[in-house]
């Protein structure tokens, strides 16, 4: 590699999307017997365009979580960038090659989990699953061992490696499946939904071994997730991706600021009716609790509390920050001015 | 496709498949028993037909018998999986994933098949053989020079079986579910390779038509020289046509195979 460790070759991006276009050709359907008929004999074809013109860059030892509606394209640009599927327009480059012209060396330098569909071989024991990555990838003994052995410290892979892979349960093959990714070492790793189906335990796991081998490895690690606790935990940067477009390219805190920069006031009074506020925006009254949502630049927390209690007497206050949901589902409307 | 650099791979396969399937024994009694139910269903069907007679076609009724058995002992060669493999990455999948990974798929495929096959030459082809010698007849070969030719055709005949196998295999990536496509296909090849009837018995407009396709090749032609059917003169003719038919499934699958990965390419795994 040209660019060894973190602090050299910076300028330089793992990952560089440019233009990035997809087209799918579908089969239209037509309604009805006379249509399924019809189908028989002539096929209309719809073109959808699932992403459209995505650019942005992804620098080494970076961790980035693609959200986004389902459907919204996230797996079709995981699927490009990884090398799976061609892009209709524009290009892909990892590590400054073309991933469409030179696919096979690039595949060479990445890892791939796709969360609900496993590589490994059902017929084998997870170990013999690795043994046979082991040969294909020609990986040598010493560094196949000394992964194994750092995959079993964060994993504990090794009590489960004599399982067949149909007896694993869920956490335990996307164990599997995430270590058989990592085996080869490769410098990017691409996650597609890693923690779906998961119970707690397992989606710690999953989520310490990101943060471990990004830590230890400086592997780039790019995922796609519905799960807030993912973002919260495990990402600098975040893009959103809606109707196959840009939506949101930033760090957590940047990306809130914009696009959420509002707080929770959440009032309890002794009794009676919430007073309204004019700067801010009475959302939830029941019983005594009252919720208040309200711009940091239009009032303070201490001027909103201040005249909410001239008006009724409180009890108690708290302040909320604006949650992930709230940035998600606030992005996922395309519109940053629902307050 | 990288065979020397594979090698490592493609024979790990290969020893994990015999392993496998070593372990499986309740198919194997079962395919036991099927194949054994065809073979004295056809050894009663040529003793009626025989009944009488010394000599059918140029054909012996003990010649008859042996083609019989040694065509059953044969079924066991041509019990691949590449299709089921192939169909059951694409339904999970996961097939684009496994395309990329930097050793050719099908070679696995194929090296897992031979794994299978040698599990069941022991498991088998072995009891199959035995249970004909017992209650049929000997499988003696027609000669020791023959029984050389049909172990080359017999080669032969597999790759051709394996390589239709894998081109057929293709149609997993544009139908949803190809099953029932698989029974038709292998019950043709059962019935047109002269597996069970041999083509001497066919109409000479129908063996001709069937001596231009790639099936006869499968079963008849290594059978035939088993039992000492065939001159020796007209032997080679046909196992170098029995030859180029490897060689052009081989280009038709290359050609296919490249076609596959690139519509994989275009509308997702």
């Amino acid at each position: 590699m040209l660019y060894g460790k973190k602090g050299q070759g910076e300028d330089m991006s793992v990952i560089e999307v440019k233009n990035l276009t997809k087209d799918y050709k579908i089969n239209k359907k037509g309604k009805g017997l006379g249509g399924a008929v019809k189908n028989l004999f002539v096929r209309e074809k719809t073109v959808v365009r699932a992403v459209k013109d995505l650019s942005f860059s992804i620098e080494k030892g970076e961790i980035v979580a693609f959200i986004g509606p389902n459907g919204a394209g996230k797996s079709t640009t995981v699927k490009m960038m990884s090398g799976i599927l061609n892009p209709t327009g524009g290009q892909v480059l990892v590590n400054g090659k073309d991933v469409a012209k030179k696919r096979k060396e690039v595949v060479m330098d990445l890892g791939v989990v796709f969360g609900q569909r496993t590589q490994l071989n059902w017929d084998l024991r997870l170990g013999e699953s690795f043994e046979l990555l082991k040969r294909i990838y020609r990986i040598p003994d010493e560094r196949y061992k000394e992964n194994l052995k750092v995959m079993d410290e964060i994993l504990g892979i090794n009590e489960i490696i004599d399982i067949p892979v149909r007896q694993l349960s869920l956490g335990q093959r996307m164990r599997g499946d995430l270590v058989a990714a990592m085996l080869h070492s490769p410098s990017v790793l691409f996650l597609d939904e890693p923690t779906i189906g998961l119970d707690v335990e397992g989606k710690y796991a999953i989520r310490k071994f990101i943060k471990e081998i990004n830590r230890v490895k400086g592997t780039t690690v790019i995922l796609t997730t519905h799960d807030l606790g993912d973002i919260q935990e495990l990402c600098e940067r975040l893009i959103i991706i809606n109707n196959g477009e840009l939506m949101e390219d930033g760090p957590l805190r940047e990306v809130t600021e914009r696009i959420a920069p509002f707080k929770t006031l959440v009032v309890e009074f002794y009794d009676g009716e919430a007073p309204k506020h004019a700067k801010a925006e009475l959302f939830y009254h029941e019983g005594n609790i009252a919720k208040y949502r309200f711009r940091k630049a239009d009032i303070t927390a201490a001027q909103l509390i201040d005249e909410i209690a001239q008006k009724q007497a409180i009890k108690d206050v708290s302040i909320e920050e604006a949650s992930i949901d709230d940035i998600i589902r606030i992005a996922y409307q395309g519109s940053d001015d629902k307050i | 496709m990288n065979i020397r650099k594979n090698v490592t791979a493609y024979f790990y396969v290969y020893k994990i498949r015999i392993q496998k399937s070593l372990a499986y024994h309740y198919d194997v009694y079962g395919n036991i028993l099927m194949q054994c139910i065809i073979m004295f269903a056809a050894a009663f069907f040529w003793r009626a037909l025989y009944a009488g007679e010394t000599m059918v076609q140029g054909v012996e009724a003990e010649q008859m018998y042996i083609y019989t058995v040694v065509s059953t002992a044969m079924s066991v060669f041509f019990m691949n999986d590449v299709e089921q493999r192939v169909m059951r990455s694409v339904e999970k999948g996961t097939i684009a994933v496994e395309m990329l990974k930097p050793i050719n798929l099908y070679g696995i495929f194929f090296f897992e098949d031979l794994g299978k096959l040698t599990a069941l030459f022991c498991q088998n082809l072995i009891p199959i053989l035995l249970i004909g010698s017992l209650f049929i007849a000997v499988p003696k070969p027609a000669s020791g020079l023959a029984f050389l030719l049909f172990l080359v055709s017999l080669v032969m005949a597999y790759l051709i079986h394996w390589l239709l196998a894998a081109c057929f295999s293709m149609w997993a990536f544009v139908t949803i579910n190809m099953s029932p496509l698989l029974q038709v296909k292998k019950h043709l090849i059962r019935l047109l390779s002269g597996s069970i009837i041999p083509l001497w018995f066919f109409p000479d407009w129908l063996a001709s038509v069937l001596n231009c396709l790639p099936f006869v090749y499968i079963y008849q032609l290594p059978l035939d020289i088993y039992i000492g059917k065939e001159e020796m003169s007209n032997i080679l003719p046909r196992l170098g046509i029995q030859a180029i038919w490897v060689v052009v499934l081989f280009v038709l699958f290359s050609v296919l195979q490249k076609n596959a990965l690139k519509k994989v390419m275009i509308q997702g795994g």
